[in-house]
Parts: structure tokens; sequence; C-alpha cells
């Protein structure tokens, strides 16, 4: 993706035109500023940042149970 | 989990697949966390002693089987099925032969892009047909797909 068309994307997701699809995902519910980050990554990176952000969750996932505190 | 190394290990081992499901969506941009992947193969006779072989060393077994069953991995388990629910140890990985809403292997794959990512240049679905995915399965969170799908496409000038 161009810069110039990152600059597109971004405008329409942070401001998304009445009665789009953007509007109406954003209206569902969607965190429109999540998809901003993740549109500046290549696909590779998103991979890279998936990879690790499962890796830290395995880390901790359950770490509030009674059981493990 | 280590769905780099999975992924890594059927594309070296020759295997024709496509990544779909939730992989496919944070390919394309989606800000969703996944813990599986969804992977359609080709039952072709030529690809499953592949994809056999590629992950035998992660030792698979379906995910809904219990402990004290046997159960064997390889190329005939592979060709008396359509749909695999695997846990091995790189993590939990989907194989599916067929995608509802989508069709076949081969029309999964028509409906593919090629993408540089996991170290290696693979294949998922072009966001059109995986949102088309999406909205078949009337699951409430492949809707929020769908819809953050539509809402990347809606962003971006595609040509």
């Amino acid at each position: 993706m161009t810069p110039e068309q990152l600059a597109v994307a971004e405008e329409r997701l942070r401001h998304p035109a009445p009665g789009s699809r953007i509007a109406a995902a954003k209206e569902f519910g969607i965190d429109l500023t999540l998809l901003l980050h993740q549109l500046r990554l290549t696909p590779a990176q998103r991979v890279i940042w998936m990879h690790d952000f499962s890796a830290a969750m395995e880390q901790v996932r359950g770490a509030a149970r009674p059981d493990r505190a | 989990m280590n769905f780099i190394a999975a992924v890594q290990a059927l594309v070296d081992a020759g295997v024709d697949f496509v990544i779909i499901g939730g992989w496919s969506v944070i390919l394309h941009g989606g800000d969703r966390a996944t813990f599986d992947l969804d992977v359609c193969f080709s039952r072709n006779a030529a690809n499953l002693p592949r994809l056999a072989k590629a992950l035998a060393p992660f030792h698979p077994r379906l995910r809904d089987l219990p402990a004290d069953l046997p159960f064997v991995w390889d190329e005939a388990t592979l060709r008396n099925g359509t749909i695999f629910t695997l846990s091995t140890d790189l993590g939990a990985i989907d194989l599916l032969a067929e995608l509802p809403g989508v069709g076949d292997y081969p029309e999964v794959k028509a409906h593919s892009i090629a993408v540089e990512a996991f170290g290696r240049e693979v294949r998922t679905l072009d966001a059109p047909t995986l949102i088309r995915s999406k909205r078949a399965t009337g699951r409430p969170k492949d809707l929020m797909d769908a819809m953050t799908l539509e809402s990347l496409m809606d962003s971006i000038e595609l040509p």
C-alpha cells in the first residue's frame, strides 16, 4: 500500500461516511482504531505481531485463577 | 503455539494449501486474535502424503479424541476424511478439504492470493471470498470478521 492509499484508508476509518459499511462496522462495535494499527503493518509484520501476542498470552493465561495465585 | 513453524513446515514439504480462517483475517489486516491455524488442503493424491509427512513430526491427534484411543496420522487417514481438527506440538491446526460458502479446494485456491508472510510465500483467501466464507457460517464472531474485512476493503482504494 502506498502512503497515499494509507492516508485515504486512515481517513475513511477515522471518519466513516454515514451509511457506509465502515460506519455499520463501527456501530456494530468493531474498534476501527485497531484496524488502523494493523493496516500500517505488512502481512509479514502482522504474523509476527500475532505470534508475539500469542506467546505473551500463553505466559499469562489463567494467572488470575485462584489455583494459580 | 508456533504457527510460523507450522506454516513453514507445510510450505517446505510442498503441500498444496490455502490459509483460511482467523489467520487469513489477520493477513488482511484484521485485529482479532486466533488460537488455531485453519488450512484448506488439496485432496490430490500427490498432496496427501506430503501433508501427512509435514505434520507428522509434531504429533497430530484429533482434538476430540479421548487420550486413550489410538489415532494413526497418515495418508490413509487423510484420504478418509475432509475435516480434521488437530492438536499438535505447534498448536491447534484445522484441516479442511472444502470451505462452506466457497466450495472445494480448487474453488478455494482459485479465490486465493499469494502473500509474503510466515517467512515464506503462502496463499490465503482473497478478501471478498474470505468475507463470503465468514458470512456463510452465520456465527456472531464470523459476522464481526466479515464486517471488519468489509471496513478494510472499503477503506482501501482497490483497483
